[in-house]
C-alpha cells in the first residue's frame, strides 16, 4: 500500500499540487451566525442549519457556493436534538427530547407536538421521506413508525408501524435507506428503503465482526457504519475496528452481498463519495485513499495522500477579509483566527462529499484533483477508464483523457498500449451517444447525481444501473437531403459550407475533439514518424469501426498527408481503394495537394471528387490538368455552369490545336446565350485564326 | 530424355539471352550467349538467331538510339526483343504456323520481363553476375536453371504454352487483388502493424494474400509485383497443392516422365553438361557453384508452425535446418529474409532486412514471436476474409467478359478463366488483334509524350456479331467482349456505361 508517488512518470500534469489527489477549496462556506449554538445537517434538503436560541439559519448547499447567504426562520426556545425541514420545505420538525417532536407549519405558523405514548420507548430520530405512503418516519427503540402529515389537521396520522427493537439506526436521504441495528453486538440489521417507488424491506442480515479475544464481543457503533451511493448502487461500509478492515456490502432488492474488504490504517476513519468515487479518510494518518468501486476491483486508484487545502494563503485570507469587509459581512473575526487544519477533531463528514468543521462552522466541499490523479498513475488504461466515469467534471476528464492519449503517442509507447487507450475513450464516447447525445450528457448527469431517486435497491441482483435507465430523447437529426448537394454545391463558396453544416450535425463531437486534441497536435511534433502515426491511426479507425463511430474527415486527410509525406503512395492508393480512408471532400483536397508530386495520387483525389459529385471542383481540376474536352463533356452532362469559359479556352489555346480551340469556342457559342458578343469570344476567335494561319 | 530427343527439331519457341559487350571479336561469338533455349539446338543455329538479332539491334539503333528494335514480324516467325539490362537482350522467337499461334507481342514481352525481374529478385542483376565472374559460368548456370524452371510452368504436355490469343482477357505482370470490406481492410492493416511490431524497430515489409489474391502490402509496386508473381507460382495454398500433387504424380510415373517438369529434371543435368562440355571450356562441373533454384517445383511445404519452409536455399552447415530464403529488393537493392506464414487461405509474407537479423537464430526467434503475438489475429483475419470471399467466380459479371487494368498500380481484374473459355475463338482472336492495336496506340502516345495519357474508345462489331470494346481513360483500361448483344452501337455503349457505373465507380463513364 505504500504506492510510490514517484511513479508519476507522465508529464502532462498541470499546475495543481501533485502531492494530493483530493482537495478542499478555500474559502469554505462559513455557516456561522453570532450566538449560534449548534449546527445540523438536513441531508433531505441539503441544508446546513445553525441554531440560535430563537432562530434557525439555513444555507442551501445543493449547489455549493461559499458565498451563499443564509435564510432564517424563527423557532421557539428549548433544547434541540435534531431538526429537519420537510421535503417541500413547508414544515419544520424539531426533536425536542427523546419523547417529543415538535412541528411547525411555515405557512400558517401552526405548531403541534408528537409525543411517545409510553415511557418505555424513546425516539432515536426521524426523517422526512418522499415515499408515497407516508411523509415522515420516526425511528424509535421499539420500531419504525410511519406517519402522514395532515395538511389541514394539526397532527400526524400513523400509517404503519414496523415493530422491532432498535439499538441505533443510520439513514441517508441520498440512498433513501434506513438501516436498523439490533442485537447485543448491534450487528444484526434490518433495512428499509423508502423511495418514491414505495417501501422495500430488505432481508435481515448480519455483519461480520472479528473478535480480539475469545470472550470479548465488540459492539458495532453507528459511526462505524456508512451508507454510500456510487454509480446508482447502494453499499454499506462497516468499519471493523478489530480486524482493521472496512467491509463492504452491496444492497440488492432481494439480497445483501458482502463484496470484500478494504484495509484501514487509522483508528478513526470516515468516508465520502465524490462523483461516484469512494474516499476513505484515514483521519489519524491524515491521508485519504481513493477507490473506484465500478468493477470488482478493490485496488485503490492511487497512493494514499493527504487532503490538500487549495487556494489558502495569507494573501488570500487578506483578500477575502477586505472583500467581506466591503460587503459588510461580519465574518472577519472568524477569519482572523483560522488556522485551517485538515482532519481536525471537530471535523464532521457529511453525506456525500462535505466536511463541516464544527469548531468554526466552516463547510468544505471535497473535490477530486483529476489532474493529480491522472498524473500520478502509470496505468494508462485504468486511469482512462476512471476518467471516463467522472461526470462532475466531464469536460475536464475528457480533456485529461485526450491529453493522456496524446502524451503516450508522443512518447512513442507501444502500439497495443495506445490502441487500448484509444479503445477506452471511444467506447466511452459511443456509450455516451447510445444513452444520450454527447452534449446533453454532463447536464443530465448532474441532475441525476443530485436528486435521482436512487432506487438502486429496487434493482434485482442482476441489476441495471439506475442512471443509465433514465430515458433521454436522442437529439433529432435535421433531415438534410443529401441529394441537394449535387444541385446546390455548384459554386465553390457554397460547397464547403453546406458540407460542413451537414456533417457537423451528424458528427460525433468526441471524435472532433480527438482530431483536434490528439491527431492535429501530434502531427506537428512527430514529423519523422510516419509509420508509427499510420499504425496509430489504423488502430484508431479500427476502434471507430468497432464502435460504429463516424470518423472526422480531417483525420483521414491527416492520414493521407502522413502517407504522402513518407512517399508511401502505393499504400495510400490501397487505403483509398479499400475505403480504409473514407472518401470526403477533405480527403480529396488533401490528395490533390499531396498529388503535386505524384500524378497517381492526384488522380485518386479527382476520382473522389467525381464520386462525391463535387462537379464544380472536378471540372475545374480537369481543365487545370489539360483535359479540357473531357471537362466540357462532363460539365455539359452534369450541368456545371460555374466554371468560366475562358479557362477552357485558355487550356485549349495552350494545347495549340486549332481544331480543339474552335470546338471549344463553338461549344460556348452554342450553349451560352450572348457568348458570341463577349470579349472572350472575340479574343479566342482571333487566336483560332492565328493558329490556323 | 523424351523432351530433348523429340522436340529439338520442332520446338516452336526459341528463347535466348545475350550480352552485347561480350564476344565482340571474331571467333569469340559464343561468349555472348548467356542462355539459349532449347539448349541442344546446334550452335550454328543458335549463333544465327543471335547474329540476326544483334544485327537488327545495331541497325535500328542508328535511327532510334533509345528504343531500338522491338519486334520482327516474319512470315513464319515472330521475334520479340527485350533489353533487360543495358546491352543485355532477351529475344523470343515464336512460330506462326500453328492455328493456336496467334500472339500478342506485348503479352510475350511481358513473359520476358517477368523472367528478368524474378531473376533479379533472387540473384541480383545479370550485369553484376557477369562482372563477378567474367568467364560467364556463374551467370550461365544461374540463368539456365532459373529460366528452365520458369518455363516449366508454361508446359502443357510436351509443349510450351505461351500466352496467346486465348489469354487476351488476361494481363501479365499485374496484380490481382481481393476486394475487401472496409472493416476487414482495417483488420488486415492492424495485423500488418502487429507483425511490424514483432520485428521491432527495423524497417520491414509485408505482403498479405488471400488465396491467389493480394490483400495488402507496403512494398513498392515493383517489388510487390515480383513477390506476388512468385507467391502465386510457388507459395499460395493453391501453388503448394499443385506442387504436392505434381510431385506425387512424378513419383508414380517415374519412368514415363509424362510431364514436362519431370522431363526437365531428368534431362537438365545431362543437357547442361552436354552444352558446357562441348562449347565452354571452363565447365560447370569444375566450378561447383552454390546453385539456388527458387522456382524449382515441389520444394515448398507448410511446416507445423504455420511457416512455409524450403531447402532451396540449402541447409545450415552444422544443423539440418533449412536456410531462410532471401530476396533482393528492387529499389533499395537490400537483401531481405523472406518469411511466409500460412493459415488456410491466408498467406502473410514478411520481409526482414538480412542485416538486422542475427542469422538463423534471429529468424527462429522472430518466428516464435510472430506465432506468439500474431497467430491469433491472423486466424481472425483469415476468418473474416474467407467469410467475405465469393469464391473463384466472385468477380464474374454475368453477360460480360471483361478485363480491367489499372496501369498506375499494376492491378488487373478479369472475368474468371472458366467463363472466358465460353467465348468463341473468333471473338478472342479479334480481341487479341484489337489489343495489339491498342498497345501500339499506347506506345505511340508514350513517344509523343505530351505528358498526358491518351483516352481511347473503341467499339467493334466483329464478324461473329460479338461486340469488342476497348476503353482507356486516364491510365485505366477496360476490354470487353459481349457476344450476345443486339446489333446497335447504342447497346454496346450502354453496356459499357452500366458496367463502369456499377463496377468501376464510373471511371469509364463518358463524361
Amino acid at each position: 500500500m505504500t504506492g510510490d508517488a514517484s511513479s508519476s512518470a507522465l508529464s502532462y500534469s498541470s499546475g495543481s499540487n501533485a502531492l494530493s489527489h483530493v482537495y478542499i477549496q478555500y474559502p469554505p462556506l462559513r455557516c456561522h451566525v453570532p450566538g449560534s449554538r449548534k449546527l445540523f445537517y438536513d441531508d433531505g434538503n441539503k441544508l446546513i442549519l445553525s441554531l440560535t436560541p430563537n432562530q434557525v439559519f439555513s444555507w442551501k448547499i445543493a449547489t455549493y457556493n461559499p458565498y451563499a447567504a443564509p435564510s432564517f426562520d424563527p423557532i421557539s426556545e428549548g433544547s434541540v436534538l435534531s431538526i429537519r425541514y420537510s421535503l417541500d420545505l413547508k414544515h419544520l420538525a424539531i426533536q425536542r427530547s427523546s419523547h417529543e417532536i415538535q412541528f411547525w407549519n411555515k405557512e400558517t405558523g401552526d405548531t403541534f407536538s408528537q409525543k411517545c405514548r409510553s415511557e418505555s420507548e424513546s425516539i432515536l430520530g426521524f426523517f422526512w421521506t418522499d415515499c408515497p405512503t407516508c411523509d415522515i418516519v420516526f425511528v424509535k427503540t421499539s420500531g419504525l413508525e410511519l406517519y402522514t402529515y395532515g395538511t389541514e389537521s394539526r397532527n400526524l396520522q400513523l400509517v404503519q408501524t414496523k415493530k422491532l427493537s432498535i439499538s441505533w439506526y443510520i439513514y441517508t436521504h441520498e440512498s433513501r435507506l434506513v438501516l436498523l441495528a439490533s442485537g447485543i453486538q448491534c450487528k444484526s440489521f434490518t433495512g428499509f428503503q423508502l423511495s418514491s417507488a414505495g417501501m422495500i424491506s430488505l432481508p435481515k442480515f448480519e455483519m461480520a465482526m472479528a473478535k480480539s479475544e475469545a470472550n470479548s464481543k465488540p459492539i458495532l457503533a453507528a459511526e462505524d457504519l456508512h451508507i454510500i451511493t456510487v454509480y446508482g448502487r447502494i453499499y454499506c461500509l462497516q468499519f471493523d475496528r478489530v480486524a482493521m478492515l472496512l467491509n463492504s456490502y452491496r444492497f440488492y432488492r432481494d439480497a445483501v452481498v458482502q463484496q470484500g474488504s478494504l484495509p484501514v490504517y487509522s483508528d478513526r476513519i470516515s468516508v465520502s463519495v465524490v462523483d461516484n468515487v469512494l474516499l476513505v479518510h484515514q483521519v489519524e494518518a491524515r491521508v485519504v485513499i481513493i477507490y473506484d468501486i465500478y468493477a470488482d476491483s478493490q485496488a485503490p486508484i492511487s497512493a494514499p495522500l493527504p487532503l490538500f487545502l487549495r487556494g489558502y494563503s495569507k494573501a488570500n485570507v487578506a483578500f477575502s477579509q477586505t472583500a467581506s469587509r466591503t460587503s459588510g459581512a461580519s465574518e472577519s473575526k472568524n477569519l482572523s483566527y483560522t488556522e485551517e487544519t485538515t482532519y481536525g477533531d471537530q471535523w464532521k463528514f457529511l453525506v456525500p462529499d462535505l466536511v463541516l468543521d464544527v469548531s468554526n462552522g466552516s463547510l468544505w466541499k471535497i473535490s477530486l484533483d483529476l489532474e493529480g490523479i491522472s498524473a500520478s498513475s502509470s496505468e494508462v488504461q485504468l486511469i482512462l477508464e476512471f476518467l471516463q466515469r467522472r461526470k462532475l467534471e466531464a469536460e475536464k476528464a475528457k480533456q485529461l483523457s485526450l491529453a493522456i492519449v496524446r502524451t503516450i503517442i508522443l512518447e512513442r509507447k507501444p502500439i497495443p498500449m495506445v490502441a487500448r487507450a484509444v479503445d477506452v475513450l471511444l467506447a466511452a464516447y459511443s456509450q455516451a451517444i447510445k444513452t444520450c447525445s454527447y452534449n446533453k450528457r454532463s447536464r443530465t448527469e448532474e441532475i441525476s447525481s443530485s436528486n435521482a431517486p436512487n432506487a438502486a435497491v429496487g434493482e434485482s441482483i442482476t441489476g441495471i444501473d439506475v442512471s443509465r435507465s433514465i430515458n433521454h430523447k436522442p437529439e433529432s437529426v435535421p433531415g438534410y437531403d443529401s441529394h441537394n448537394r449535387s444541385v446546390m454545391a455548384t459554386s465553390e463558396s457554397d460547397g464547403p459550407s453546406i458540407e460542413k453544416k451537414e456533417r457537423g450535425d451528424l458528427l460525433e463531437p468526441g471524435l472532433l475533439d480527438f482530431y483536434s486534441h490528439v491527431f492535429s497536435p501530434i502531427k506537428e511534433e512527430m514529423t519523422g514518424d510516419g509509420s508509427y502515426l499510420t499504425a496509430i491511426t489504423i488502430e484508431f479507425l479500427q476502434s471507430c469501426s468497432l464502435e460504429k463511430l463516424k470518423v472526422y474527415p480531417n483525420t483521414y486527410a491527416l492520414l493521407v498527408q502522413i502517407l504522402a509525406r513518407d512517399e508511401r503512395y502505393a499504400e495510400l492508393g490501397l487505403f483509398i481503394m479499400n475505403k480504409i480512408i473514407e472518401p470526403s471532400k477533405e480527403v480529396a483536397l488533401q490528395l490533390l495537394d499531396s498529388g503535386r508530386q505524384n500524378q497517381q495520387i492526384r488522380k485518386l483525389g479527382l476520382d473522389i471528387l467525381r464520386q462525391l459529385s463535387l462537379h464544380h471542383d472536378y471540372v475545374l481540376l480537369l481543365v487545370q490538368d489539360g483535359y479540357y474536352l473531357q471537362a466540357l463533356r462532363y460539365a455539359r452532362k452534369n450541368k456545371v455552369n460555374t466554371v468560366r469559359p475562358s479557362l477552357f479556352l485558355e487550356a485549349a489555346y495552350i494545347s495549340k490545336d486549332p481544331q480543339h480551340l474552335a470546338a471549344v469556342l463553338r461549344f460556348f457559342s452554342d450553349f451560352i446565350p450572348g457568348f458570341k458578343s463577349s470579349a472572350d469570344h472575340n479574343t479566342y476567335h482571333r487566336f483560332v485564326a492565328e493558329l490556323n494561319s | 530424355m523424351g523432351l530433348t530427343s523429340e522436340s529439338d527439331a520442332k520446338e516452336a519457341m526459341k528463347l535466348c539471352m545475350f550480352d552485347l559487350r561480350r564476344g565482340q571479336t571474331e571467333g569469340q561469338e559464343l561468349d555472348k550467349i548467356l542462355f539459349f533455349y532449347p539448349a541442344d539446338l546446334p550452335i550454328t543455329n543458335q549463333l544465327s538467331v543471335i547474329g540476326l538479332s544483334e544485327g537488327l539491334i545495331t541497325f535500328t539503333r542508328i535511327f532510334s538510339p533509345d528504343a531500338p528494335c522491338e519486334v520482327i514480324e516474319a512470315e513464319k516467325h515472330c521475334h520479340v526483343f527485350y533489353e533487360v539490362e543495358a546491352d543485355i537482350w532477351m529475344v523470343m522467337v515464336v512460330e506462326k504456323e500453328n492455328p493456336e499461334s496467334i500472339w500478342r507481342v506485348d503479352a510475350l514481352r511481358s513473359v520476358l520481363k517477368e523472367i528478368h525481374s524474378l531473376f533479379v529478385m533472387f540473384h541480383g542483376y545479370i550485369r553484376a553476375l557477369v562482372d563477378k565472374e567474367p568467364s560467364g559460368g556463374l551467370v550461365r548456370s544461374h540463368l539456365y536453371y532459373f529460366i528452365m524452371d520458369f518455363l516449366s510452368d508454361f508446359s502443357i504436355g510436351k509443349k510450351l504454352q505461351l500466352p496467346n490469343f486465348r489469354d487476351s482477357l488476361k494481363e501479365q505482370g499485374t496484380l490481382q487483388m481481393l476486394t475487401v470490406g472496409r472493416e476487414a481492410a482495417i483488420e488486415v492493416q492492424s495485423l500488418v502493424t502487429l507483425l511490424e511490431s514483432c520485428v521491432g524497430n527495423k524497417q520491414c515489409y509485408s505482403m498479405t494474400m488471400f488465396q491467389d489474391l493480394l490483400v495488402s502490402t507496403n512494398l513498392s509496386p515493383i517489388d510487390t509485383l515480383n513477390l506476388f508473381t512468385y507467391a502465386v507460382l510457388r507459395l499460395t495454398p493453391i501453388a503448394l497443392f499443385r506442387g504436392a500433387s505434381a510431385w506425387s504424380s512424378l513419383r508414380k510415373t517415374d519412368t514415363a516422365c509424362s510431364t514436362y517438369a519431370g522431363a526437365l529434371q531428368v534431362t537438365s543435368i545431362s543437357a547442361i553438361d552436354q552444352y558446357y562440355n562441348s562449347h565452354d571450356p571452363p565447365s560447370l562441373r569444375r566450378h561447383n557453384y552454390p546453385l539456388v533454384r527458387p522456382l524449382q517445383h515441389s520444394k515448398w511445404s507448410k511446416g507445423k508452425d504455420g511457416f512455409l519452409t524450403t531447402d532451396i536455399w540449402g541447409t545450415e552447415v552444422n544443423s539440418l535446418l533449412p536456410m531462410c530464403p532471401t530476396i533482393w529488393l528492387h529499389l533499395t537493392e537490400e537483401k531481405m529474409f523472406l518469411l511466409a506464414y500460412q493459415h488456410r487461405g491466408l498467406t502473410v509474407i514478411l520481409l526482414v532486412p538480412v542485416s538486422s537479423v542475427s542469422g538463423d537464430q534471429g529468424i527462429s526467434m522472430l518466428k516464435q514471436q510472430i506465432i506468439e503475438n500474431a497467430s491469433l489475429k491472423m486466424l481472425k483475419v483469415e476468418e473474416k476474409l474467407s467469410r467475405g470471399w465469393g469464391g473463384e467466380n466472385a468477380y464474374h459479371v454475368s453477360g460480360y467478359r471483361y478485363l480491367l487494368v489499372d496501369g498506375d498500380r499494376y492491378v488487373s481484374r478479369a472475368s474468371p478463366p472458366g467463363k472466358v473459355t465460353t467465348l468463341t475463338k473468333e471473338s478472342l482472336v479479334a480481341l487479341s488483334k484489337l489489343r495489339e492495336e491498342v498497345d501500339l496506340e499506347k506506345a505511340r502516345a508514350k513517344w509523343d509524350n505530351s505528358g498526358r495519357e491518351k483516352d481511347i474508345e473503341i467499339c467493334i462489331r466483329a464478324k461473329n456479331n460479338s461486340w469488342l470494346i476497348a476503353r482507356l481513360v486516364r491510365g485505366k483500361e477496360l476490354y470487353m467482349v459481349l457476344e450476345k448483344g443486339s446489333e446497335t452501337l447504342l447497346f454496346a455503349a450502354d453496356a459499357t456505361e452500366k458496367f463502369s457505373e456499377r463496377y468501376c465507380n464510373g471511371a469509364f463513364s463518358l463524361d
